[in-house]
């Protein structure tokens, strides 16, 4: 017993080790059907046609998007609503090297992510001692903030007139990727972030983003820096999301302010994980894909009426699935209770 | 100078209105801890109310505002009753989404009624003005101030000294304990967010009057326009939110004069964060719930 | 190990605390005892930086820990339970423990070797066969188990617990009794406050007695329970009730 209570000098693992050693073959199936997928989208590109490509893109943006917001969002349980802020700070700061400094997209893609994850430091440590709506509100607050200063910094960014990346002839200092390359771009950038996810989920850091989650004052006595482990977080969110910036403004060419610190941005990563279910790695990658998906489906077939409609499939789903679509089925799964209408209970005054 | 007087004027009136706007989203808020969404998609449905009304029937805006009240009060119960009510227990992120989703429905279905042009409430009086000094003010901005004072002060006594004001307090305050004295929760909540809903509709009835209104890009300038000042007047404290409308119309107004192209947003942003950071219970008065991770 | 000066602890117009002293050597177990609202928890929150204190020091072994964060706290092995359970209810009751090794001291290196850990703290305390439920399915007794299996997986040194046997039934405070002697026996110095008069006084070297927040008797046992002004204060008819029972 004295030992158990004094504990016993381990070795510690990296990340990578550490879920390797894990895995036993009943709790592989998810790593292999992911690779499975990885490997089909691959192939996939080869046979569909361009109109096809672009939303299986647009798709595969998205799904990164969700797993960087449930990283901060869902398992650390600080509902950020401005996380589009790092997405258009990594926009532009490609966008101003390779336009005014001809710097090549390799090179600028790394300092977006810098700039992205030095601004989320920046604003973290002081916003991430708010609780609930308070930090819903001042991360939206700051992500408005941050366009009003791209915005009106005319001489760098080119303001509200939007700015243009040299794409052709002499003046490109790295090539068009052309739809393929975008294609391929945005399917690594996901699949990178569903992998660390999913590495993170089951590490030391992933239990810690829990406990902040679940209870911060429990979490700090048991020896969690909760400050450190939020703001790393939403540190590492803020990379992913810089990053999605970064290939998306390249992909566009030319853009506005308004375009890539578009709200609806954030908007749509919160929708995604929430509804698919937030604080799990499915969750988030079967709400990117089925939103993206049915919101496509909504706008070729409703016209007029398909933002109407896809409110009124938000607000039906979060009332009937409040913990999420694939929280809800797995946990129906394992009890064998699949009625709906109980679940509307569960969050019912 | 008398620029600098001319838009501090017009900084009061519009702050007084934009208080109005900001009033039932901050009680909502404070009571029931929901961040609504789609508060300014229910000004402009308040303000279409009282458009066709006028276009109609020549109702003049002033004499409409007990119909869009009654009319936005029901649909406020409505929602609330039924779809808010479901999730109110739910992580917060639940709720901000469900309103969320609410604010697209009014929004494109206004869209799809009245098209997504910009309309305005005609009157003979609302464009004209008199002076004191060097400085216009227009009548339908006073009136639309004093009318929005009227309300606020209404509001705080109906808080203050009735049953019913007592019984949303308390539920606010502590639900369980409200609930154990026999006060029925679901529907103080659904009473509450009526009377948000109703404020909401009478604001963009005065907006619809002083100025002109689209559901495409007003209602978000108004649900942001009312975070920023419940956040710095206070949740759920209706003169905080007067206060709040005061402080941001004039830094709005003044902040246009001084500033260059749309900086003054930026600085509000700025303010708006500054508060939270330093004192998230507003500039006067306390919060109802903690915002701040203790210790 | 743990040495209190002049602390002091006030909210708005109330002091929850004020001017208490006291130490505990190595070893010892110290007994806390007080009405409702005599400040106990407020104690326990400013020792482990729960709460900051209006004045007065903290000290641990010597050295001055007062306002430090409570992750610093308990990196210096001190560990603490609290009198409202806060289990992490997304995880299981195994993990929950688990995230206690893998953050405490002397921490495990792989999420694998602090779930064995846990397996070994929770046969420890009891409820090993309540291993994968999730802790909102525990019972009174096993959620307070839990809170010391969780407390224990760091390692402390120095163990706060916020009244683990409030609730408990009669067999079930004696095993409590028990493993809390076992516990020191390994070398941890325990502060328990309790309102349970029979545990406490079976359990403690020493009893400290708030009142109001002041200090009222600090002594042994036996001398605590004849102090002519605890019995008026806090025990009067409490405990003359329950031995007339
Ligand atoms: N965060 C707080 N804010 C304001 N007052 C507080 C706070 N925490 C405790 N108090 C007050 O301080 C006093 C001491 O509370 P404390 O919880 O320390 O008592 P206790 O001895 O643990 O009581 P109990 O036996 O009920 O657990 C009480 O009057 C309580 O209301
Ligand atoms: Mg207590």
């Amino acid at each position: 017993m004295a030992e158990i209570l004094r504990g016993r000098a381990r070795s510690r693992q990296g990340l990578f080790r550490e879920w390797i050693r894990t895995r036993t073959p009943a709790n592989s199936w998810p790593a292999l059907v992911g690779l499975a997928v990885f490997v089909a989208m691959l192939g996939l590109q080869q046979l569909i046609e361009p109109g096809t490509q672009r939303l299986l893109t647009s798709v595969f943006l998205f799904v990164a998007l969700a797993q960087a917001w449930n990283i901060i969002g869902g398992y650390t349980g600080y509902a950020s609503f401005g996380q589009v802020a790092f997405f258009g700070l990594g926009a532009y700061t490609v966008a101003v090297l390779m336009n005014s400094y001809h710097v090549s997209f390799w090179a600028a893609l790394p300092v977006a992510v810098v700039v992205g994850v030095v601004f989320a430091v920046a604003i973290g440590v002081p916003l991430l001692r708010l609780r609930g709506h308070y930090f819903a509100i001042a991360t939206l607050g700051a992500a408005e903030g941050a366009r009003e200063v791209i915005n009106n910094l005319t001489s760098v960014t080119g303001g509200g007139g939007g700015i243009t990346i040299p794409t052709f002839g002499t003046d490109a200092p790295t090539p068009y990727f052309g739809k393929p390359g975008f294609y391929l771009a945005f399917l690594v950038l996901a699949a990178v972030s569903v992998a660390l996810a999913t590495v993170l989920a089951r590490s030391r850091f992933g239990y810690s983003m829990v406990a902040v989650h679940e209870d911060e004052d429990a979490a700090g006595a048991i020896g969690i820096n909760t400050t450190v482990v939020k703001v790393v977080a939403f540190g590492v969110s803020a990379a992913i999301v810089a990053c999605a910036g970064a290939f998306y403004a390249f992909q566009q060419i030319e853009f506005y302010p308004t375009d890539v610190f578009d709200a609806s941005f954030t908007v749509l990563m919160v929708i995604m994980v929430v509804i698919g279910g937030s604080g799990s790695v499915g969750g988030p990658l079967v709400g990117a894909v089925g939103l993206q998906l049915l919101s496509q489906f909504l706008r070729v077939n409703l016209g007029s009426f398909n933002q109407l409609i896809f409110g009124a499939i938000i607000v039906l789903v979060v009332v009937f699935f409040p913990q999420g679509v694939v929280i809800y089925v797995r946990d129906a799964w394992r009890t064998r209770h699949f009625s709906v209408l109980d679940n509307v209970r569960r969050y019912r005054l | 100078m008398s620029r600098f007087l001319q838009a501090a004027a017009y900084g009061v009136v519009q702050g007084g209105l934009l208080g109005l706007v900001a009033v039932g989203f901050s009680l909502v808020w404070g009571v029931m801890n929901v961040v609504n969404f789609s508060h300014g998609a229910l000004a402009v449905a308040g303000a279409y109310v009282a458009w066709i009304l006028n276009v109609r029937f020549g109702l003049d805006p002033f004499l409409a505002i007990p119909v869009v009240a009654v009319a936005l009060f029901a649909f406020g119960y409505v929602v609330q009753r039924g779809l808010i009510n479901l999730v109110i227990n739910a992580p917060i992120f639940l709720t901000l989404l469900l309103t969320f989703g609410l604010n697209l429905v009014i929004l494109n279905g206004l869209q799809l009624l009245f098209k997504a042009d910009d309309r305005t409430i005609d009157t003979s009086y609302a464009s004209q003005s008199f002076a004191i000094g060097a400085v216009n003010v227009p009548y339908g901005r006073l009136a639309a101030c004093f009318l929005a004072l009227g309300i606020t002060v209404a509001l705080a006594l109906l808080m203050s000294r009735t049953r019913l004001g007592h019984a949303i307090g308390a539920t606010g305050m502590d639900r369980g304990a409200a609930r154990l004295m026999g006060i029925r929760a679901r529907h103080i909540y659904a009473v509450t967010f009526g009377i948000a809903a109703a404020l909401a509709g009478v604001a963009g009835t005065m907006i619809a009057t002083v100025g002109s209104f689209n559901p495409t890009t007003t209602p978000g300038q108004l649900t942001l326009d009312a975070f920023v000042i419940s956040v710095l007047g206070g949740l759920g404290n209706m003169y905080g939110a007067l206060v709040g409308g005061l402080v941001l119309g004039i830094a709005e107004s003044l902040g246009g004069l001084l500033l260059t192209g749309t900086w003054v947003n930026a600085i509000a942003m700025a303010v708006l964060i500054i508060t939270l950071i330093i004192r998230p219970s507003g500039l006067i008065g306390k919060a109802l719930y903690g915002g701040r991770v203790e210790v | 190990m743990l040495e209190v000066r002049h602390l002091a602890k006030r909210f708005g117009g109330l002091w929850a605390l004020r001017d208490v002293s006291f130490s505990v050597s190595e070893g010892e177990i110290l007994g806390v005892i007080g009405p409702n609202g005599a400040g106990k928890s407020t104690l326990v929150n400013l020792i482990t930086g729960h709460a900051r204190p209006t004045t007065g020091q903290v000290l641990i072994a010597g050295q001055d820990v007062t306002g430090r964060r409570p992750w610093v706290i308990a990196h210096d092995r001190v560990a603490r339970t609290f009198q409202i359970v806060k289990p992490f209810r997304g995880l299981t009751v195994r993990e929950n423990v688990a995230i206690g090794a893998m953050h405490g001291n002397e921490r495990d290196g792989s999420v694998r070797d602090a779930l064995a850990t846990a397996d070994e703290l929770l046969e420890l305390v009891g409820i090993a066969k309540h291993a994968h439920a999730a802790p909102t399915q525990l019972s009174v007794a096993d959620a307070r188990r839990l809170e010391l299996a969780k407390a224990l997986a760091s390692r402390p040194r120095l163990l706060l617990i916020d009244e683990v046997m409030a609730g408990l039934r009669h067999h079930e405070i004696e095993s409590a009794v028990e493993l809390i002697h076992r516990l020191r026996d390994s070398g941890i110095t325990i502060v328990a406050v309790e309102h349970v008069m029979k545990a406490i006084v079976s359990v403690s070297d020493r009893i400290l007695v708030l009142h109001h927040g002041s200090i009222l008797a600090l002594g042994s046992p036996r001398e605590v329970l004849s102090d002519p002004r605890v019995v008026e204060a806090y025990l009067g008819h409490r405990y003359v009730n329950r031995r007339s029972e």
